[in-house]
């Protein structure tokens, strides 16, 4: 049982980073990102064709983050700008469409030409004992960096100036503007964010399974649930969700099957709507 | 500073604003009095960005702002204070100043003026912004507009909700500004305060510039006395 909740807390904290940065580009914005999973198997593929090449990991790894940074700058720049020249709802169905459009193309075009391509990450060496339970280094590093990244994450959107400004833009996008912040540069640099740090789960998780060509959806749904329990715009709502999903996610993979866990997780986020519907750490009437 | 030459903007395709001309010297303080509807906040709207202007020029320093976006107009150096308030709910007070000085780190000179002239603010200064209380969320608001030390103030409507006696401190707060040699334009519909401040006013009526001259004028003045003034 320890050993299965640890794989979960392994699973969740990846599961939160990707949460994360649909969460912050939905409440910038109202646009719900429904090609971020896609955007990390993008990042992922362009990692492994890297790789295939005889670059080396590291080399590999930052092609493909920014990869996907880049392509995800790019549509917001292109794609998105008549979506956020609409107000309310037409802003957030015309956003939800487009990227779903968006998830369907990059699906397509890496099916179409690279159909069996995956990414594995190896991380060598014997496992490590954690408190009884022997953990894979893959695990563990993925761990590592899912940490590290949300805690420089948060403390960059609590205490720098520029985190500060998308907080503002979260919160009142008049107000922001009125301090002189430029909404759709803050807009445009954190869905370039987003899809780096979806990459970069997408790495993480082929340290310890391949990631394939069609990995896109399910990371797009799991992203979506993650956000959706956490709370769509809260941050370290996303990662309390994605750790308790995550082990929601390896409990009922190894007491009932792996079959019914995307079940269970939607589950999860429906009783969490009816129960808390600003999302767990939510602060009611946001 | 401001010159507003020939303005008219509206809201769908339909001005409320129509062919408002009018100047702000620097170090003035000038009032655009008007009733509820008169076009007050369209106007301040689109004299700073947050609406295009479908007719007109609007320039600042000599600079055409009439295309620019919001927040390049704030850059420059005009801050707004909307009636709305537009505060960050869910940040603290002290965030919230800080963001009024966005892009460059506030500084210490500028925030300890802002925190002298709005003693509560310091007592508040790590609550939730959307906590505090009308009167104090005003403040938060023009705090946060002096924040980025801007050379011409927009106020629309700063008193609104506020008791005559927090409204009457609120004015003397923004007198004190003045004789530091801020220049002010403020829209108001509580006349006797907004002209105890200004050296000059408009009168803003169903869109359009009806009256102006010195504060001393307007208070004489049968349509104000009547109109805004309560004097019959």
């Amino acid at each position: 049982m320890k050993a299965v909740v640890f794989d979960g807390v392994v699973l969740g904290l990846q599961f939160g980073l990707l949460g994360v940065g649909l969460t912050v580009v939905y409440g910038l914005g109202g646009v719900l990102n429904l090609a971020h999973g896609q955007l990390a198997v993008l990042g992922a593929m362009v990692a492994a064709l890297r790789l295939d090449a005889g670059a080396s990991v590291g080399v590999a790894v930052l092609t493909g983050l920014a990869a996907a940074g880049a392509i995800g700058l790019l549509l917001d720049r292109t794609l998105l700008r008549p979506v956020y020249r609409r107000r309310g709802e037409p802003r957030v169905l015309l956003g939800l469409l487009l990227m779903l459009g968006v998830a369907f193309v990059i699906d397509g075009v890496l099916g179409w030409r690279y159909p069996i391509e995956a990414l594995r990450v190896r991380i060598a060496g014997a496992p490590i004992d954690v408190l009884g339970v022997g953990m894979r280094r893959g695990s563990l590093l993925a761990s590592a960096i899912a940490l590290g990244v949300g805690a420089v994450l948060v403390a960059f959107l609590r205490f720098t100036t520029a985190g500060k400004a998308v907080r503002s833009v979260i919160e009142d996008e008049v107000g922001a503007q009125l301090c002189g912040i430029n909404p759709a540069t803050v807009r445009a640099l954190v869905l370039g964010l987003s899809a780096v740090l979806a990459a970069l789960v997408a790495v993480t998780r082929s340290m310890t399974a391949p990631v394939t060509v069609d990995a896109g959806i399910d990371l797009t749904i799991l992203a979506l649930i993650v956000a959706v329990v956490g709370g769509l715009g809260s941050v370290s709502g996303a990662f309390a969700a994605g750790v308790l999903l995550g082990i929601v996610n390896t409990v009922s993979a190894h007491y009932i099957g792996s079959y019914v866990t995307t079940i269970v997780l939607l589950g999860a986020a429906a009783l969490t709507i009816v129960a808390r519907p600003s999302g767990l750490l939510g602060r009611g009437q946001e | 500073m401001l010159d507003v030459v020939g303005l008219s903007a509206g809201y769908l395709g339909q001005d409320v604003v129509h062919d408002v001309s009018f100047t702000v010297t620097e170090s003035d303080a000038v009032a655009v009095i008007g009733s509820n509807g008169a076009g007050k906040t369209t106007l301040f709207r689109a004299i700073c960005g947050l609406l295009r202007a479908s007719a007109g020029t609007v320039r600042f320093d000599g600079v055409p702002i009439g295309r620019r976006r919001a927040h390049a107009v704030a850059r420059l150096g005009l801050a707004y204070v909307p009636a709305d308030r537009h505060l960050f709910p869910n940040m603290s007070v002290a965030e919230n100043l800080d963001l009024g000085a966005y892009p460059r780190r506030p500084r210490k000179e500028r925030r300890d003026l802002v925190l002298d002239l709005f003693p509560r603010l310091a007592e508040r200064h790590r609550q939730a912004a959307g906590t505090l209380s009308g009167g104090e969320q005003q403040m938060l608001t023009v705090g946060r507009a002096l924040m980025s030390n801007p050379r011409l103030l927009l106020l629309d409507e700063p008193t609104t909700g506020l008791a005559p006696k927090l409204a009457a401190e609120a004015y003397a707060a923004l007198a004190a500004l003045h004789d530091q040699g801020l220049t002010i334009l403020v829209a108001e519909q509580q006349v006797p305060l907004a002209l105890e401040l200004a050296d000059r006013g408009y009168v803003l009526d169903d869109g359009r510039l009806q009256i102006s001259g010195s504060s001393a004028e307007l208070a004489e003045s049968p349509v104000v006395q009547r109109a805004y003034l309560g004097i019959l």
